[in-house]
C-alpha cells in the first residue's frame, strides 16, 4: 500500500528557555529539536518540572524562547509582530487548558463563536457551526448557560469546542483530564481521538494521565528540559 | 441546542458586550469607580455653579447699580471726562437706542463736579444728574435711597445725598446743600437745593461724593439745556451685550459717540472678576485630579484581577489593540453612566442654591459691592466642563491599565491566580 507523506506542522529546533526565579536562572528547555506532523495524536509527558507547558507555550507563540526557533505550518513564529502572532494564533492554533479557561462574562455559545467573531466569519456559517459543534461535543442543551453554570467537563467540552470550531491545523491541550473524573476525561478523550480521526487536526498534549498516554500515537517524554524519548505506535 | 438566541453580529459588538457584562460582574469596583465619577461631576458642577453665580450676581449687582449693561458717550469721554465732551442730540440717540432690540431700559445722566457746603461744612462733591423715572427703571435708583425719599420725577431743586457725604457734610434730611461749580459757557453755576434723601449705593467712593439732582436742574446748573454726558442702556439678557453694542453703534451710525460694553467700561473690575475666576481654575484642576487618581486606581486594580481573562482572549487571537478598546470601552460606559447621573445632582445641587443660597455669616464687599448671600447658577457650562472633565480624566488614566493589558504575554498571563 502506498504511503502517504504526511506534512511537518511544527518544527522546532534548539528552543532553549530560561526563566528568572528570584534572580536565578532556570533551564527550563533545554535545546529541544522535534517535528510534529499533521494528524499525529501527541502526548508530551515526563515529571512536573520536565518543562512540557513551557513547550506547549513557545510552540503556540504564547511565550517566546530564549534561544531556537519554531517553525509552525510554515511560519517562523519570532518573524511575527504581537498582531500577526494573534491572527495567526486564530487561524491556526486551538487551546484547551486544564484549568478550561473560558470567558465568564459569555455563555457557551458566545464562548464558541468568539474566535470566528474574531475571524470575521459571517453570521449565518458562525451559527450553524456553534450549533454542530457543540452537538459533536454533547452540549446541546447548555448554550445559554454561563461557565459558572456548568460541571468541570462541561466547561472543558466548551473548551474543545471553541478549540475546534474554527477548524484549525493543530489542537494544543495543556493537561485536559487534570480537572476531570477519570470517566468524563476517557469519554473527552474518545472524543477527541474520534475528531482527530475525522478531521485529521493534529493534536499534541501535555499529560500525566496514563490513560491519554495509552491513546496518543506519538508519546514524547520529557526530562529537564530535553527530550528523553520520542515514541510512535 | 437552544440555538434560537441571536448572537452578536460583529466584533465591536461584541467587545461591548463583555465590557459591560464586566462592568455588571464586578459591582462593587463599577460602583467605587463610578462613585469616584459622579462625586467628582456633582462637585465640580456645583463649584462652576456657585462661581459662575457668585461672579453672575456681582456683575449684575455692578452694572445695574453703577455702569449699567452699556454706555454711550462722546468720543473720548471715558478716557478724559469732561464738562464739555456732551451728547447733543440726546432726543434722537434716545430714540435709537430705545428701537434696539434686546435693550430693556435705558438712562441719560449729566456729571459735574463740584464744592458742596452744608452749613459750615464744605467738601468735593461728583454731581449726577440723573433722570429720575429711566433711572429707576434702569438702576433701581429708588432702591438706592435709604432715608428720607427719592427726587421728585419732575426738577423740584433736591438733592440726594449719598451716605458718607451726608456723613463728611453732617447734612440730614431737610438740610439745604450749596453748591459751587462752573457752567459749560464759563459762568459761575451756584444753587442751593433741598436735600430730601440719603443714599447708599453700595460704592465707598460714590457715596462719599456722589450728590444726585434732577437731570434738569444739573443742565441748568451747568448750562447744558437739552444735553447729557452718558446714556447708560440695560439690556434683557447679560450674556448678549456684545450683540446689542454692536446693534446700537449701527442703529446710532454716528462717529463722533462712542458705544462701549461694560467690560470696557469698568476695565480694572472686568480684569479682577477675571483674574478671580482663573483662580478658581485651580480648584478644579485638584478636583479633577481627585477624580483622575481614583477611577486610576480601580481601572488599574481591575485589570489587574484579570489578568488570567486577558491572557485567555490573546490565547484564542484576540489583538492587543481590541484588548486595549475593551478597557477603554468598560471606563467610557462607567463614565457615561456616572456623567447622567453626576449631572443630575450637580443641576439639583445648583437648582437649590439658585434659590435658598448660601448666606455669609458676615456682609463681605467684593469690588465695593455688598454681598450677603451667594447663589448658584444653572447653567450649560456647569454640565458640560465636568462631563469633559470627567470623561477625559477617565479616558486619559484608563490608557496606561488599557496599555497594560494589551501587551501582556498570553502564556505569563494565564499563570496568574
Amino acid at each position: 500500500m502506498e504511503q502517504v507523506q504526511k506534512a511537518d506542522v511544527i518544527v522546532t529546533a534548539g528552543v532553549t528557555k530560561v526563566y528568572e526565579a528570584d534572580g536565578v536562572p532556570v533551564n527550563a528547555l533545554n535545546g529541544i529539536d522535534l517535528t510534529i506532523r499533521s494528524g499525529e495524536f501527541t502526548a508530551i509527558v515526563g515529571p512536573s518540572g520536565s518543562g512540557k507547558t513551557t513547550f506547549l507555550n513557545i510552540i503556540s507563540g504564547l511565550d517566546s524562547p530564549t534561544a531556537g526557533s519554531v517553525r509552525l505550518a510554515g511560519k517562523v513564529l519570532s518573524e511575527m509582530s504581537g498582531n500577526e502572532l494573534s491572527d495567526f494564533r486564530r487561524d491556526n492554533i486551538g487551546f484547551v487548558f486544564q484549568a478550561y479557561n473560558l470567558i465568564p462574562v459569555l455563555t457557551v455559545e458566545e464562548n464558541v463563536e468568539y474566535i470566528m467573531l474574531l475571524a470575521g466569519v459571517p453570521k449565518a456559517e458562525r451559527h450553524d457551526r456553534v450549533i454542530a459543534m457543540l452537538e459533536a461535543v454533547g452540549l446541546e442543551g447548555v448554550a445559554d448557560r454561563t461557565p459558572t453554570q456548568l460541571s468541570g467537563g462541561q466547561q472543558q467540552r466548551v473548551a474543545i469546542a471553541r478549540a475546534m470550531v474554527s477548524e484549525p491545523q493543530i489542537i494544543l491541550a495543556d493537561e485536559p483530564t487534570a480537572n476531570l473524573d477519570s470517566k468524563t476525561g476517557a469519554d473527552l478523550l474518545v472524543m477527541m481521538r474520534r475528531l482527530n480521526t475525522e478531521t485529521g487536526m493534529t493534536f499534541i498534549f501535555s499529560t500525566h494521565d496514563p490513560m491519554v498516554m495509552e491513546g496518543a500515537t506519538r508519546l514524547i517524554t520529557l526530562r529537564d528540559g530535553r527530550i528523553d524519548t520520542d515514541e510512535r505506535r | 441546542m437552544n440555538g434560537t438566541r441571536s448572537v452578536p453580529t460583529t466584533l465591536p459588538t461584541m467587545i461591548l458586550k463583555i465590557a459591560f457584562r464586566n462592568i455588571f460582574r464586578q459591582k462593587r469596583r463599577t460602583i467605587l469607580t463610578a462613585l469616584a465619577m459622579v462625586v467628582g461631576f456633582a462637585l465640580l458642577s456645583l463649584t462652576i455653579g456657585l462661581s459662575d453665580g457668585a461672579y453672575g450676581g456681582i456683575i449684575e449687582m455692578f452694572t445695574r447699580n453703577r455702569t449699567g449693561h452699556i454706555q454711550v458717550h462722546r468720543e473720548g469721554y471715558l478716557d478724559k471726562p469732561s464738562l464739555y465732551k456732551t451728547i447733543d442730540n440726546l432726543s434722537a440717540v434716545g430714540e435709537a437706542i430705545q428701537n434696539t432690540a434686546d435693550v430693556e431700559a435705558w438712562t441719560q445722566r449729566v456729571y459735574g463736579a463740584g464744592l458742596g457746603s452744608v452749613g459750615e461744612k464744605s467738601t468735593g462733591v461728583q454731581i449726577i444728574g440723573v433722570d429720575v423715572a429711566r433711572e429707576i427703571q434702569a438702576t433701581r435708583f429708588d432702591n438706592k435711597v435709604i432715608e428720607g425719599s427719592i427726587l421728585a420725577e419732575i426738577a423740584s431743586h433736591e438733592a440726594v445725598v449719598g451716605k458718607g457725604l451726608a456723613k463728611i457734610l453732617s447734612a440730614k434730611v431737610g438740610s439745604e446743600i450749596v453748591i459751587f461749580s462752573q457752567g459749560a459757557d464759563g459762568s459761575i453755576a451756584n444753587d442751593v437745593y433741598k436735600i430730601v434723601g440719603i443714599a447708599e449705593s453700595g460704592d465707598d467712593i460714590t457715596d462719599r461724593t456722589g450728590c444726585y439732582l434732577h437731570i434738569e436742574d444739573a443742565q441748568e446748573l451747568f448750562v447744558l439745556e437739552g444735553r447729557a454726558h452718558e446714556i447708560v442702556v440695560i439690556v434683557s439678557n447679560i450674556n448678549r451685550v456684545d450683540k446689542v453694542t454692536s446693534e446700537i453703534e449701527a442703529n446710532l451710525s454716528d462717529s463722533t459717540l462712542d458705544v462701549a460694553p461694560w467690560q470696557v467700561i469698568a476695565k480694572s473690575f472686568y480684569r479682577a472678576m477675571k483674574t478671580d475666576q482663573q483662580g478658581d481654575a485651580i480648584s478644579r484642576w485638584v478636583i479633577m485630579l481627585i477624580v483622575a487618581i481614583g477611577v486610576l486606581n480601580t481601572v488599574l486594580m481591575s485589570v489587574l484581577e484579570r489578568t488570567r481573562e486577558y491572557g485567555v482572549l490573546k490565547a484564542v487571537g484576540t489583538k492587543p489593540v481590541q484588548i486595549f478598546w475593551l478597557v477603554i470601552c468598560e471606563v467610557v460606559i462607567i463614565a457615561l453612566a456616572s456623567i447622567c447621573v453626576g449631572a443630575l445632582l450637580g443641576i439639583l445641587a445648583n437648582y437649590l442654591f439658585s434659590i435658598y443660597g448660601i448666606t455669609y455669616p458676615e456682609e463681605i464687599t467684593y469690588g465695593g459691592m455688598k454681598l450677603k448671600t451667594l447663589y448658584a447658577e444653572v447653567n450649560v457650562r456647569s454640565l458640560y466642563i465636568p462631563a469633559i472633565t470627567v470623561m477625559l480624566s477617565a479616558a486619559v488614566v484608563s490608557l496606561f491599565p488599557a496599555i497594560k493589558a494589551a501587551r501582556i504575554m498570553p502564556a505569563k498571563a494565564m499563570r496568574t491566580h
